[in-house]
């Protein structure tokens, strides 16, 4: 980890990013990068800017200061839904899912940035339209089986289990086949066995797809387990980014996870 | 024969994905279009024609429209009254300035001009969601009703201030005006309304349904995935408004014939077709037809069965109607919040296990 890491090797950058509402400081100065194919990490306690710091980079906040590159080139003020057709792709902490969808529906709408059939064959169901659908039902049901999704195909999402709307969610992400996936806490709320689905789950799409992934996690085991290197937020700064290892042991990460006084 | 769901495999995503995925609903669905299409014509009459089968055809066509923009794409209006004006006022002008011109692109075209002035009362939906934006649509109710009233060029000068449908022929055959016969206008709205309930079919099960329908939903989670916000609102806005449009022009054309816009097109029936997708069923073709027939049948068949069944006496008989409809609305919401429409789906359910659930 610690050679040196070429330039084209980094897939998104972030330099010196402030963000604030109001009076507010969300994030303060933070630089950080992720390199094609690792899994990151970034943690903190609670109020750190971790979610708002995926929110910048989704395009939904819009930071005061600071750039973010992203494939090797300048990302200028953007929407959500432009970032989408970057390749970044997202999960929730709270589960946002289409309730009143199928599965298969809610899949199937994680690839509408692939989906170019104009309006006319769209009303007819011929020609692109249905060609379309065919080829982006079969990418779905690749993902389906490896989610091993299959029997709640047709099930409306509302219906299901936590876990399984957690794992419908990451299945949506990744409809999109993004260059980098953002799991806002993919295993909160979980139990062991459900933890250690995910966490195959994450590693298996970071290893077959090649997927870049940025995590938000505070189960340190898991974070611990599957991360390349972590990057540690606390009140809107950067406390730490590096090994996991180094990071378990950096005092001040320590301290900022038991709660000592800031003066 | 049966009908079921479960032994009716497929094998193809083609199959899989067609418009009714299950046999005994195309088979179904054949039969009735054909049924409509082939012999209804020959039993129709006047009484028919006039209080049943235009009236809920017509009500249908509207019922999809909003349900698009409502139903799907989670927009509530409050406008649908003030575009059907547009629609009816726009085939008005059309069909008047160029009498040549084949009535049913007359009708297209005031589609599409209600499109564009669905696109532009959609503008504010970008901005604000929910109530508000049902309260900003009414603006648009109100002023669209002001308007047809206030300005002379559309109602072409006429001394009353209303607009009358003129005679005009299809292919020798009379749609419009007093003298067209009932099987003819009959089949005209029917056309419509077959095709473009088979459209919005397709539309919403499709790349537009679906991105309607994540803006329902979610829209933080649609925008995420690449939904432009914009376009997807203001996609379902005009492609509602379209249908919309088409209802307001095979209203005033086919079916009232003389249209004052404050009485044909009031606040009232705003409310009406939203009911009309509420208890059909909000998210689905089908139950806008439910709907549509619910809400309008119900008050004439109540009524036949009272004054001509019972032979009470008829202003008796429009208060009990109000009454009744109205506790009938309260029992299905109650029964079901989602809709008739949802009761079929449950039944639908229930019967592929049946008749062994466990």
């Amino acid at each position: 980890m610690q050679d040196t890491v070429r330039e084209d090797d980094i897939l998104l950058e972030v330099r010196n990013i402030s963000l604030s509402f109001g009076g507010v400081t969300a994030l303060e100065n933070i630089s950080f990068d992720i390199r094609r194919g690792e899994v990151r990490a970034i943690i903190g306690p609670n109020g750190a800017g971790k979610s708002s710091m995926l929110n910048v980079i989704n395009g939904f906040y819009h930071p005061q200061e600071g750039e973010i590159w992203f494939d090797g080139k300048l990302r200028h003020h953007m929407k959500p839904h432009q970032v989408a057709r970057l390749g970044i792709a997202r999960t929730f902490q709270n589960i946002a899912l289409f309730k009143g969808m199928s599965t298969l529906d809610n899949l199937m709408t994680g690839r509408l940035i692939n989906m170019h059939a104009n309006l006319f064959s769209q009303v007819a169901w011929i020609g692109p339209a249905q060609r379309e659908e065919i080829e982006h039902r079969q990418k779905v049901e690749e993902i389906i089986d490896f989610l091993k999704i299959q029997s709640i195909r047709k099930t409306p999402v509302g219906k299901l289990p936590y876990g399984m709307q957690k794992r419908v969610e990451l299945g949506r992400a990744l409809a999109a086949e993004s260059k980098l996936l953002l799991l806002d806490e993919p295993m909160a709320g979980m139990n062991l066995e459900e933890k250690e689905d995910m966490c195959r789950f994450v590693l298996d799409v970071n290893e077959q797809f090649g997927t870049t992934i940025a995590l938000i996690e505070h189960d340190m085991g898991v974070v611990m387990d599957i991360s390349n290197r972590v990057v540690v937020l606390d009140y809107g700064k950067k406390l730490a980014d590096s090994s996991p290892d180094e990071v378990r042991n950096n005092p001040e990460v320590i301290d900022a996870y038991l709660g000592v006084s800031h003066d | 024969m049966f009908y079921r769901e479960s032994g009716d495999f497929k094998t193809s995503y083609v199959q899989d994905q067609q418009i009714f995925p299950i046999l005994q609903d195309r088979v179904f669905v054949a039969v009735v279009i054909a049924f409509a299409f082939l012999v209804v014509p020959f039993l129709i009459n006047d009484y028919w024609e006039k209080s049943v089968l235009l009236p809920v055809l017509i009500w249908s066509l509207a019922a999809i429209g909003l349900n698009i923009l409502t139903g799907y794409c989670g927009q509530v209006s409050l406008g649908t009254g003030g575009f059907m004006a547009v629609g009816a006022y726009a085939s008005y002008k059309f069909t008047t300035a160029f009498p040549e011109l084949n009535l049913f692109i007359v009708v297209l075209l005031s589609g599409g001009v209600t499109a564009m002035v669905g696109i532009l009362f959609g503008l504010p939906s970008l901005r604000i969601k929910g109530f508000y934006l049902a309260v900003a649509t009414l603006a648009s109710q109100f002023f669209l009703v002001w308007l047809f009233n206030k300005v002379p060029w559309f109602y072409n000068y006429s001394a009353s201030g209303q607009i009358n449908a003129p005679e005009r022929l299809i292919a020798g055959i009379t749609i419009t005006g007093p003298n067209a016969p009932p099987w003819a206008t009959y089949l005209f709205c029917l056309i419509f309304v077959v095709v473009l309930a088979l459209i919005a079919k397709n539309l919403t099960r499709g790349r537009f349904g679906r991105s309607w329908m994540a803006i329902r939903d979610m829209d933080i989670a649609a925008e995420i995935i690449g939904v432009a916000p914009l376009k997807a609102k203001l996609s379902a806005f005009s492609i509602s408004s379209f249908y919309i449009g088409i209802a307001g022009a095979l209203f005033f054309l086919v079916y009232l014939g003389a249209v004052e816009p404050t009485e044909a097109f009031g606040i009232d029936k705003s409310f009406l077709v939203l009911f009309m997708i509420i208890i059909g069923g909000l998210g689905s073709i089908l139950g806008s037809f439910i709907g549509a027939a619910f809400m309008f049948l119900m008050p004439v068949l109540i009524k036949n069965i009272m004054v001509n069944g019972l032979g009470w006496s008829p202003d008796i008989v429009a208060h009990l109607i109000f009454m009744i409809v109205g506790g009938l609305i309260m029992f299905f919401l109650i029964v079901e919040p989602h809709g008739l429409a949802q009761l079929w789906r449950i039944a639908k359910e229930k019967l592929r296990l049946w008749p062994f659930p466990h």
